[in-house]
């Protein structure tokens, strides 16, 4: 009973957000595919004609590493803040606290699915038609899903803890954000790296997505299965501890 | 109490609770906590219309949040003797702007701890008792604060918990919708059903509890019926 009342109170939420999101413009869901269209044209246009820097197939690429990472980043800090955001809630109800994080990444993914509807018509304008590895797309959302929901969690709960948590957490996303392949494959990383370079999940899901979107053939299945053991590792320990701290988090939030 | 007498539904025993000091972030051993709660110890029996007694910032909140379960004591035990359903009647707490009366109200109701189904089926009854009419189909962003309340207090009035949490509330909204609020809520408490309430007021507290228990500084002043706990309070903020 009550796992069919949070799953109805998380569908409800994620509804209000993504109309919330959509009434604050005047184009409303209309940006959904606006947004993604013109940051292809101004990355064709600065790196093609302006930089002289690849062609069509560069700005692809950049364009999957970007959304796609977009959508991480994004998804983990706001969700990182959705407790203490909802305490004047959370403060009359008696709800597990994975809710609120969990709403804030459904509202990013769903926002993001539409940019990715975008992204797979871009590369087919520019010569990638759909091919039978689009099956692998599901397992590839689903692995980086899964990985933004196994960060946000413990996220959340420890910047209502500690709000400094916040400010670590977009400097280790920064740093991260130039070592996981978004501007470049892993054919640029010095062998002695690589080791290194996949134990980022994320490096294993963008070169996936590329592997499916753009060479048309089966993705790196052996850094999405680490990936996914990982974040199913961490979203075992986040569920843990949320649960540990769900009648003791709010004496802390907003101090 | 007689041995045959049923267990208390609600047992509270020596709770206290400490928030952490936000001036206090390095405190070298010593406690620096502010203390809501010390030793608090009160028995709540199946349909009791208890009314909790205290002066501003005595611990009243705090307590009704630990009986919520929204906190866990951090001293002493609350114990239940069986499954309970308790609600804190919070009007409007939780409304989406964006979303309308009618998606609202599912939605509070499930805050509140009932299943869609359970909401769907009383939806037209809170419309109906809400007054909202056309309204009811509109974003709550576009309502008056006095339409949402009348949409938060509908929507409890429907959710039928097995204990009430009441904190100051009687009325709400214009004159006429006060009127028909307070009157639905001196209803709950000639039912059966289970009520706590918390004010500062000991008329409110006098005129419809069965029993009463005054809070000071934390702690258990005194447990009895109204009139008996209320003069005892009255004569300790006059100072007798």
């Amino acid at each position: 009973m009550h796992l069919s009342r949070y799953w109805g109170i998380i569908f409800y939420r994620t509804l209000a957000g993504i109309k919330a999101e959509s009434r604050q413009n005047y184009l409303g869901y209309f940006w959904y595919v606006l947004e993604p269209l013109i940051s292809a044209a101004i990355f064709y246009f600065a790196l093609s004609r302006v930089m002289q820097r690849g062609g069509p197939e560069y700005v692809l690429f950049l364009l999957i590493g970007l959304t796609s990472w977009q959508w991480y980043e994004g998804s983990c800090l706001q969700a990182a803040t959705a407790i203490k955001s909802k305490v004047h809630i959370l403060l009359h109800f008696d709800l597990p606290k994975f809710i609120f994080p969990l709403v804030s990444v459904l509202v990013s993914t769903w926002k993001f699915l539409w940019i990715f509807l975008v992204i797979v018509g871009v590369s087919w304008a520019f010569g990638h038609p759909p091919g039978w590895h689009y099956l692998y797309l599901p397992l590839i959302l689903g692995c980086e899903l899964l990985l933004i929901v196994s960060l946000a969690l413990p996220l959340a709960v420890a910047t209502s803890y500690v709000n400094d948590t916040l400010t670590v957490a977009a400097s280790c996303f920064r740093i991260s954000y130039f070592v996981s392949g978004i501007f470049f494959d892993s054919s640029k990383v010095p062998a002695s790296l690589l080791g290194a370079f996949y134990l980022n999940p994320m490096a294993g899901i963008l070169e996936s997505l590329r592997d499916v979107l753009l060479e048309n053939h089966a993705p790196n299945l052996h850094a999405l299965l680490y990936g996914a053991l990982l974040s199913c590792g961490l979203l075992l320990a986040g569920l843990y501890l949320s649960f540990f701290v769900n009648r003791r988090i709010l004496k802390h939030v907003g101090l | 109490m007689s041995a045959s007498d049923p267990p208390p539904l609600i047992s509270v025993r020596h709770v206290g609770l400490a928030y952490a000091n936000p001036l206090a972030r390095f405190t070298f051993g010593r406690d620096r906590r502010i203390h809501a709660l010390r030793d608090v110890s009160f028995d709540v029996r199946e349909g009791d219309k208890l009314g909790i007694i205290g002066r501003n910032g005595c611990g009243k909140s705090t307590l009704m949040r630990i009986l919520a379960r929204v906190y866990d004591a951090d001293t002493g035990t609350v114990e239940f003797s069986r499954q309970v359903h308790i609600q804190m009647l919070s009007l409007g707490v939780g409304f989406e702007g964006s979303l309308t009366g009618r998606e609202n109200a599912v939605l509070n109701g499930m805050l509140l701890g009932k299943t869609r189904t359970h909401m769907l089926e009383r939806i037209e009854s809170i419309k109906a008792f809400s007054e909202l009419r056309d309204f009811f189909e509109m974003p709550v962003a576009t309502y008056s604060s006095g339409m949402v309340l009348r949409l938060g207090f509908s929507v409890a009035m429907e959710t039928e918990p097995d204990v009430l949490l009441i904190d100051e509330v009687l009325g709400v909204g214009d004159a006429a919708f006060a009127e028909k609020s307070r009157q639905a809520i001196i209803e709950r408490f000639s039912a059966h059903g289970t009520i706590i309430m918390i004010s500062h007021d000991p008329t409110i507290i006098a005129a419809l509890c069965n029993r009463s228990v005054w809070i000071d500084q934390g702690r258990t002043m005194a447990d009895g019926p109204p009139a008996e706990v209320s003069a005892a309070y009255l004569k300790a903020v006059h100072g007798g």
